[in-house]
């Protein structure tokens, strides 16, 4: 969604400086409307990566200067913990509506309380299983089995396959049949099922990241996976100098994706 | 991940073996600081290509990955382990000498 979004980018590409002061205090939280709330809530995620990015530098500072006080512990990360406390009061103001998805959405990804977590997905499953909105919490069934559990993930997946929203369900129905495409053997019974459910439904679904993944996944597959026959590389070496890895044909060839980073 | 693959590269001198990189650092002068600094001992493409990167072409996700391939370029392993991505190769080039490559 939008404020994770906006969070990657804000992390990468650093905050814009001298931001305005967080809240906007004389406004009753009670009248905002959802996109609002929104705004509001990306603002206080600013906040928090500001605070963190100006504690990181105040840590650096004091490392060059030693002054004989013990440099204070930093965060390893921005504390979201005020953003999702207040992601959480918004999902009550809208309790009820499809605009509460969202920002339960938001506590599962800033919470770190599993709890929490659970209780928001549970909300959400049981009270928006049908909203487009949930289609979101596709792109973390991946996460659930760490951040969860295996099981708290199945029964999210098996719910979510009967939802009336195609990219909800289309989500599910990806989650389940990966494995099959990733593993399964070529020619087997059990490749082919999953990959004829997932072609059949990436025409259905709308969710363009959705459709990507599917796709991606049987090309990764066929066309780069275990049984296949590489595509040549043609390249440049450190040295600028042009080969193939064709020139090592006849050779086991160990092909390492390496950096130094 | 250095040292093994430095001691599998020379391991392997004399079989039927190529290790090859493709690196993904931000500039070449990194790799190849890298490379003098831990004494790498294997050729490596630039992932930045004139048609794109390799390691998009590939659907690299993740870092390392390495891929083994057979001496047809069949694909053998594609994965996250360095360990079982060795023995995989050293599987495949002692069937090769076994079959009676010199």
């Amino acid at each position: 969604m939008r404020i994770a979004l906006l969070l990657a980018g804000s992390l990468l590409f650093g905050s814009a400086a001298a931001q305005g002061s967080a809240t906007p205090k004389s406004q009753d939280p009670a009248k905002l409307s959802p996109l609002e709330c929104e705004q509001l809530l990306q603002e206080l995620q600013q906040k928090a990566i500001d605070d963190w990015r100006a504690s990181l530098e105040a840590a650096q500072k004091a490392r060059e200067n030693p002054d004989g006080k013990p440099v204070r512990a930093v965060r390893m990360r921005p504390d979201f913990g005020p953003v999702a406390t207040k992601a959480y009061g918004f999902a009550k103001q809208f309790r009820g509506t499809d605009d509460a998805v969202p920002f339960l959405m938001m506590v599962v990804q800033m919470s770190t309380d599993k709890a929490e977590q659970k209780k928001c997905i549970e909300q959400m499953l049981e009270s928006h299983l049908d909203s487009p909105e949930l289609a979101e919490m596709g792109t973390m069934l991946g996460k659930l089995p760490r951040r969860i559990d295996q099981e708290f993930a199945d029964m999210v997946r098996t719910k979510m396959l009967g939802s009336k929203d195609a990219d909800v369900q289309g989500w599910a129905l990806f989650a389940t049949c990966k494995p099959a495409i990733e593993k399964a053997d070529r020619d087997s019974d059990e490749y082919a099922i999953a990959k004829a459910a997932l072609v059949v439904f990436a025409d259905k679904v709308e969710d363009r990241r959705l459709q990507s993944e599917i796709t991606g996944a049987i090309e990764l597959r066929e066309k780069y996976g275990v049984g296949c026959t590489a595509p040549d590389i043609s390249g440049i070496d450190l040295d600028g100098v042009a080969f193939k890895l064709s020139d090592y044909k006849g050779k086991v060839i160990f092909l390492d994706f390496w950096g130094d980073w | 991940m250095y040292p093994h693959e430095r001691s599998l590269v020379e391991e392997m001198k004399d079989k039927p073996f190529a290790l090859i990189g493709v690196n993904s650092d931000s500039t070449v002068e990194r790799a190849k600081k890298a490379v003098a600094e831990n004494k790498l001992n294997w050729r490596s493409f630039q992932n930045k290509g004139s048609g794109g990167e390799i390691s998009q072409d590939w659907a690299v996700r993740g870092w390392p990955t390495v891929v083994i391939l057979d001496s047809e370029m069949k694909i053998h392993y594609r994965g996250h382990s360095g360990d079982e991505a060795t023995k995989v190769a050293e599987a495949l080039v002692a069937k090769m000498m076994d079959d009676g490559h010199k």
